[in-house]
């Protein structure tokens, strides 16, 4: 009934809008009609067709008028007037090309940067998984092993145990990120990957719109009943099938494991890992086919799934968590290491399980850019700000040049109301254009960065396109700008005094008051103000990244090549690996521009490491680090300090002679020498190293130089170095190591192609990647990178917004003091002089900016420390810095109308006069 | 200046509907029928007829239709919705109460 009513009132409102026309003919012929029988009435009251007509339209009070109200009553009145608003705004905006191009392009910018960035933190943080009731999932770790992401905490054998347990919960599912290998042998091609619990599509609720899921009878130990199966990722589907529906029975070799695609996933899912697209998903259970004896199932330590469970509907977090608990005394019992020593047990049985919110999924790129990304928010609306205060002055001029126009306006009975709706109407036309272009600047911006952000590592995917978030924000942004920039205009306009506007002649520009300058003058000292905060946090920026690219590595950045070799295919028995990567390395150590080459199981800043707890004999008591390692450790062979560079400050390396027979040796960077042994020489000191089930000792026969290990900004860490002969039995059997390579003389990237062809000589299973150390340590230093390359462009972009708002302000206020000016150089001002009137004021505006500039940076620096590397939130030379670059910056801005006024003609001023 | 004075808020909203609910008219109609009905003491301009009655379409309690009429000539004829009689029930009801009240009051005076 009541909709019944509203659907009428919706439909007669648009056929008022649609048919404007078409209801005004309408409204004139009701109304004529009723004239016409009154007249009627009138003739055959007795009175002359004349006066009868005349008598009507008394009668009716006004035809237009009563008109007017009918329209009133429809309420097409405003929207008409609005309509004409608009029409005229676009008028006025085609008349002022420069005026309109130049509020457009910043506007554009601006909005653009602000939707850009917005985007992409909404796609990283915001959004939630396309899954099915995401705000139920949550993701589990377990508390106090000094890991603080929820990312691959768990091996499989808990896993196990947690899934027999799915009755707890809604469903559980586990996964693990990696990258297979699709050649066939020689140069790796690597897809991303995922192995997936069987009841990963189910207990998520992804559909496959081609083919089917895989479900739990699929994931079992080594293939189920159609063997290895595999489901791929639209993407990947396209990409390679050309999204071709018979691709599902086709086969993929991965990592030379064929496998048989089932089923295609939807466009809109890429995995549960943001900005990670897994194109090829599989059970975890055919792990054995790929790793054989070594598969990942069997390992106790290695902790390489993240598990996620799906609560009950009306299951909430705590009760999830206690009924985990509760079960964890068992989970414990079924999964304790058969022979492990009493301190792993103990750490092991106190750690209890937490489980978090997980609707947004899980994402180590999160953890990287959520922080920056956010700093860079806030940099993009102090831009969008200084954009604002710049077209307000743009507009503020323009007003002031419409001051006539507007006079006769209110003069003509104009309300001022309506002045001011005319003028916010053209604001928000302006506005509206700049958001409709800054649409596609984001949209270019924004897939521009997500392209930075991926490397040799890391391939970034994330879902850019536009959602009701995203548009929104943008709509936020537009009338929030609208607002900023529009009001003074506005106000200015309609509080014009018809008779003081009208008697002004609008050709003379000396006239008005002084105060009508106050206001862009304050804008330009806000302007200064923000440009001077981003000045700030580009200098903040651009000094870490340069602190951290510059910083002492301790060994060559540009000689070593990396070269990852994997013995996966190659049917070499699991002790003999060792010996068959020896021989590799032989082979490629012969090659004539080969200076060194040396094994080890990390190479330095590769973002990865082996973090043991260790403690030497005799050493100075250590803060306790509770479950985290104490150190980091690298397992390696001869020649691995020669390769790099790093120095032997004393001892020996590694040599033949260190066999799996002989002693268990050591060696050791300074740093964890000082700081187990302060000034005592550790040569001779035992160190004991706890990782995984069995405890070694080992003797210190060597120190070398620090270097940076797992990224620079880690800084230095104790460092100990074990050979890769003493210590063979590593999780993964040795099936992939990496190969560093010093080259004689020039870039280590000549020697790829002569080392690829060494190695397929050698033996042709051997799958390789290569990579320059200078490009691995290049992409450590990426987030840096990019906060600082983008800090650097908006806080370029203030500076010239602010330089082009101080230049307009002074030289308007230059036009219009023109005849003041020129009397007062006929009165004998010199030059000089009158440089010095116009650069006082533009100082003044300048040194307010700035003073308050620096208390705003003081104050938001403490947002940035824990983005900043080697220098203080606060540091005093970045602050005064950026001021001086304001102030030789506004001296230029300044000087420049002030040389015009100096150059004033003061014959011709009088003669205008 | 196009409110009739001395018509209190609202009534000529409650008229036409009432005049309305009898059978569809036209303006002129209504106009005839509303000095007819008040015998000649609510003064109503003829002019001010049709933005009250646009008012109530808007609001969906009348609605309207091109007709012909007696002397075959076009004309908009409004009549009440089902809307409209049911808003016409209330403000009728409400109507009753308050003069039944006024007179309450004004016997008052007189006692």
């Amino acid at each position: 009934m009541a909709l019944d009513r509203w659907l009428r009132i919706v439909r007669l409102r648009l056929a008022s809008l649609v048919h404007g026309r078409a209801a005004d003919r309408d409204l004139d012929e009701e109304l004529q009609f009723h004239v016409e029988q009154l007249t009627e009435a009138n003739i055959a009251r007795g009175l002359t067709p004349d006066a009868a007509r005349r008598a009507a339209l008394l009668a009716m009070d006004g035809v237009a008028q009563q008109k007017d109200a009918c329209r009133d009553a429809r309420g097409i009145r405003v929207l008409d007037e609005i309509a004409a608003d608009l029409r005229y705004g676009w008028r006025i905006c085609a008349k002022d090309r420069v005026t309109t191009a130049v509020a457009v392009v910043s506007l554009a910018l601006a909005i653009g940067a602000n939707t850009a960035i917005f985007s992409l933190l909404n796609s990283l943080v915001l959004r939630s998984l396309p899954v099915r009731e995401p705000q139920r999932l949550v993701t589990v770790s377990l508390s106090g092993t000094g890991n603080t992401t929820t990312i691959g905490n768990f091996p499989y054998r808990i896993w196990d145990e947690i899934r027999r347990r799915r009755e707890l919960f809604d469903g559980a599912l586990a996964w693990s990120p990696t990258r297979f290998d699709l050649s066939a042998g020689g140069e790796t091609q690597y897809v991303e990957g995922l192995w997936a619990s069987g009841s990963y599509f189910e207990v998520l609720g992804v559909p496959t719109i081609v083919g089917r899921p895989f479900t739990t009878d699929d994931d079992v130990r080594g293939g189920g009943r159609d063997g290895a199966v595999a489901v791929i990722s639209h993407g990947f589907w396209q990409r390679r099938f050309g999204g071709d529906p018979s691709a599902i029975g086709r086969t993929l070799t991965l990592d030379g494991v064929t496998f048989k695609i089932v089923g295609v996933t939807p466009a809109q899912f890429l995995g549960p890992d943001v900005g990670r697209a897994a194109d090829v998903t599989v059970p975890l259970g055919d792990d054995p086919l790929i790793r054989g004896r070594e598969t990942m199932l069997d390992r106790l330590y290695s902790n390489y799934l993240t598990i996620m469970l799906r609560l009950k509907p009306e299951q909430s977090i705590d009760a999830a968590t206690a009924a985990l608990r509760g079960e964890q005394p068992q989970i414990r019992q079924a999964t304790l290491p058969a022979a492990a020593p009493h301190e792993v047990l103990e750490r092991f049985l106190s750690a209890p399980f937490v489980l978090a919110p997980a609707a947004t999924g899980t994402s180590i790129l999160r953890r990287i850019y959520a922080r920056p990304l956010t700093v860079v928010m806030g940099v993009v609306v102090l831009v969008l700000l200084i954009a604002c205060a710049n077209i307000a002055n743009l507009l503020l001029a323009r007003a002031a040049a419409r001051r006539h126009e507007m006079a006769v306006r209110v003069a003509l009975g104009a309300s001022r109301l309506r002045l001011a709706r005319q003028l916010l109407t053209e604001s928000l036309l302006l506005s509206a254009l700049g958001a409709a272009a800054g649409l596609a600047v984001a949209a270019a911006c924004s897939r521009l960065i997500v392209r930075q952000l991926s490397n040799h590592n890391i391939t970034v995917v994330l879902d850019l396109s536009p959602d009701w978030r995203v548009l929104l924000f943008t709509a936020l942004a537009t009338i929030a700008t609208t607002l900023l920039f529009g009001v003074a205009p506005a106000r200015n306009a309609s509080s014009v005094e018809p008779i003081g506007a009208l008697k002004d002649d609008a050709a003379r520009p000396g006239g008005g008051d002084r105060r009508q300058l106050r206001l862009p003058g304050a804008l330009v000292a806000a302007q200064v103000a923000l440009s001077l905060v981003l000045v700030v946090a580009a200098g903040l920026f651009v000094r870490t990244f340069v602190a951290l690219a510059t910083e002492r590595l301790g060994f060559d950045r540009e000689a070593v090549l990396l070269v990852n070799m994997n013995v996966q295919r190659a049917a070499i028995p699991l002790p003999q690996r060792l010996a068959a990567h020896e021989r590799l390395r032989g082979a490629v150590r012969a090659l004539p521009g080969v200076a060194a080459a040396a094994l080890s199981l990390v190479t330095p800043v590769s973002g990865s490491g082996i973090v043991p707890r260790i403690a030497v004999s005799g050493a100075l008591p250590q803060p306790d680090s509770g479950l985290a390692g104490n150190a980091v450790m690298n397992v390696v062979t001869g020649g691995f300090f020669d390769t790099f560079g790093t120095p032997l400050v004393t001892g020996r390396d590694f040599t033949d002679r260190d066999t799996a027979a002989a002693p268990l040796v050591a060696i050791v960077n300074q740093r964890l020498a000082r700081t187990f042994l302060g000034e005592t020489s550790p040569l001779g000191h035992i160190v004991r190293i706890e990782l995984g089930a069995n405890p070694a000792e080992a003797e210190i026969v060597g120190v070398v130089g620090d270097t940076a290990y797992r990224s620079i900004r880690d800084g230095i860490r104790p460092t100990i170095y074990v050979p890769l002969s003493q210590f063979p039995n590593q999780p993964g059997g040795l099936a992939s190591i990496m190969l560093s390579v010093r080259a004689r003389r020039g870039s280590p990237e000549q020697l790829a192609r002569e080392i690829a062809a060494t190695i397929a000589d050698a033996d042709p299973h051997v799958t390789t990647t290569m990579l320059p150390l200078a490009r691995q340590v290049d992409a450590s230093l990426m987030q840096e990178r990019i906060v600082a390359m983008l800090a650097g462009f908006f806080g370029a972009l203030a500076l010239l917004l602010a330089a082009l708002g101080l230049y307009g302000v002074t030289s308007y206020a230059v036009t219009r003091r023109r005849a003041e000016i020129g009397i007062r150089m006929a009165l004998g001002a010199a030059p000089g002089g009158v440089v010095r009137l116009v650069l006082t004021r533009v100082a003044l505006l300048v040194a307010l900016g700035i003073a308050a500039g620096a208390a705003v940076s003081l104050w938001a620096s403490r947002f940035v420390a824990t983005l900043l590397y080697g220098l203080e939130p606060r540091d005093p030379a970045t602050l005064i810095g950026s001021a001086v670059v304001l102030a030789s910056v506004g001296a230029l801005a300044g000087w420049i109308p002030a040389r015009r006024a100096a150059r004033i003609d003061p014959a011709q001023v009088l003669r205008d006069a | 200046m196009s409110k009739p004075a001395d018509l209190v808020q609202g009534t000529l909203d409650l008229l036409l509907l009432k005049i309305l609910a009898l059978e569809p008219l036209h303006g002129w109609a209504i106009s005839l029928r509303l000095k007819q009905v008040s015998r000649d003491v609510l003064q109503v301009s003829d002019g001010s007829l049709y933005p009250a009655l646009h008012k109530l379409e808007q609001h969906g309690w009348i609605s309207a239709e091109w007709g012909p009429t007696e002397n075959n000539r076009r004309a908009k004829y409004y009549s009440l919705t089902r809307a409209g009689r049911k808003h016409l029930e209330r403000e009728a009801a409400n109507w009753h109460r308050i003069a039944g009240a006024i007179t309450q009051v004004v016997k008052l005076k007189e006692a």
